[in-house]
């Protein structure tokens, strides 16, 4: 199953190689990779989904194809979030910091919410919420849980920037786009309190499904 | 050259391109159907670029002045505005060479001048600089559905990243609330390009080349043409900006 960009053709067509390359040359510049630029981008693979498998194992084809299939995907992501950071406040252990993670994980729970609902009006299913994981100490040690949120943030920045020229639908798209700015602000806020560099690239880069998954998989399945 | 032969038609889905229409609501997610401010084409991606580059000037300068003014004395405070400086000045040289290749000139670097005692004070830079951050994330959104190059869109989504991280860093910084402060809610808010002219122009002496009307002065004048010739998407316009106008006052 190939997912065809803007039926099939080409976003860009250039008359000769210097100017792809000197096109390429300028992406890069701006973080932009070079693999948007040709026709007919194939963001998820052709096998059948195995309903016993965990959400890693399954891949990205779980998720279907177009719009929906984004949006299951960002759902996915999602309902991580939301409970790595509802089981993160109710160990109470961040101590003064928790203001700022409060309200991180209403925003993720309303993602939740907000992305189910979306899908529905499609009338389309909703994936279900996956069994999540974590390591002994993420809900013990402040350190490796705001390591962890770190890394959960950082990787759902990449996802939605690496979704953003995917998405078909307008709508879909600015809000797509709308909750990826509020993960960039918990990505900062996070890497702040994690007591790392809070903007480490002067433009948010971009992740396929496949690197997603492969990021999160140690969170997946019982 | 290279040539953009973008199916529009597919990307803007029910939009008319250029006529300010709004976009139909039925697939809109319920809870993010009152931030979308893209209710209208804004003009090319050109335009569009010459625009953000516009903001991006503005937002280099205020950071170069402001750093220089030594107000920020914290050493982990200090390193991440000099980092913003840095993404900002990267945002002007990513922005001008973008256009350069486009084969679409560069808007000239305005003439800035801040409200005297912006720099004299730690608290007085914060308060401007988390504006500015806060209207650089509102005006990205604001243009992303206008964008029709998809490496254009790309980029410009991945600056409007950075402006949300700047926003809540500052947010933190100035220990402003944590939601409504540091966060605005569960979703960013997009603001109209006319409604961002009319809140940064005070800073800007002068627009060159942008093709840009001259300053809105009166509450009536706030809207792009575009929008102002439907009166639901005025609607929505003022719907959606009324939190972050009140905000600047």
């Amino acid at each position: 199953m190939s997912r065809e960009l803007f039926d099939g053709r080409a976003v860009i067509e250039f008359d000769n190689e210097h100017d792809r390359r000197s096109f390429l040359k300028y992406a890069a510049l701006v973080g932009v990779g070079g693999a948007l630029v040709a026709s007919g981008t194939s963001a998820l693979a052709a096998a059948s989904p195995s309903p016993s498998a965990t959400p890693a194992a399954r891949g990205s084809s779980q998720f279907g194809a177009g719009d929906v299939g984004i949006l299951n995907y960002a759902l996915t992501l999602e309902y991580l979030e939301a409970e790595f950071y509802q089981k993160g406040l109710a160990a109470n252990i961040l101590g003064d910091d928790a203001k700022y993670v409060t309200p991180v994980a209403a925003h993720e729970a309303a993602h939740v919410q907000a992305i189910t609902a979306t899908l529905q009006k499609l009338g389309a299913t909703p994936a279900t919420k996956p069994t999540f994981k974590f390591p002994d100490t993420t809900f013990t040690d402040k350190a490796t849980f705001l390591k962890t949120a770190v890394t959960f943030e950082e990787t759902g920045v990449k996802a939605y920037h690496g979704q953003i020229t995917l998405i078909k639908d307008a709508a879909i798209l600015g809000a797509a786009a709308s909750i990826a700015g509020v993960e960039s602000r918990h990505a900062a806020v996070l890497n702040y309190l994690a007591q790392m560099p809070p903007v480490p690239n002067p433009v948010e880069q971009h992740a396929t499904m496949d690197e997603t998954l492969t990021a999160i998989k140690p969170f997946l399945g019982a | 050259m290279m040539k953009y032969i973008l199916n529009r038609r597919s990307f803007m889905g029910r939009t008319a391109v250029g006529t300010g229409a709004v976009i139909g609501g039925g697939t809109a997610i319920e809870l993010l159907s009152s931030t979308r401010a893209w209710a209208a084409a804004e003009g090319t991606d050109g335009d569009i670029l010459n625009f953000a580059l516009t903001l991006e000037y503005l937002e280099a300068t205020f950071y170069q002045q402001g750093n220089a003014a030594n107000v920020i004395v914290d050493a982990r405070e200090k390193d991440i505005f000099a980092t913003i400086q840095k993404d900002e000045e990267a945002h002007v040289t990513a922005l001008t060479e973008t256009l350069n290749k486009l084969g679409v000139a560069p808007v000239a670097k305005p003439t800035v001048t801040f409200p005297s005692g912006t720099f004299a004070t730690r608290a007085s830079y914060l308060k401007l600089a988390l504006v500015f951050e806060n209207t650089g994330v509102g005006a990205y959104l604001g243009q992303a559905g206008s964008i029709t190059n998809k490496d254009i869109l790309q980029a410009a989504a991945g600056i409007f990243g950075i402006e949300a991280r700047h926003a809540a860093l500052i947010g933190v910084i100035s220990g402003a609330a944590p939601e409504g402060g540091i966060y605005k809610g569960a979703t960013e808010t997009a603001i109209a390009k006319g409604d961002v002219l009319a809140a940064v122009m005070p800073f800007l002496g002068g627009m060159p080349n942008t093709g840009f009307a001259p300053a809105p002065q009166s509450a009536t004048n706030l809207l792009p043409i575009g929008l102002a010739v439907g009166g639901a998407a005025a609607a929505l316009v003022a719907f959606r900006t009324r939190g972050a106008r009140g905000e600047r006052a």
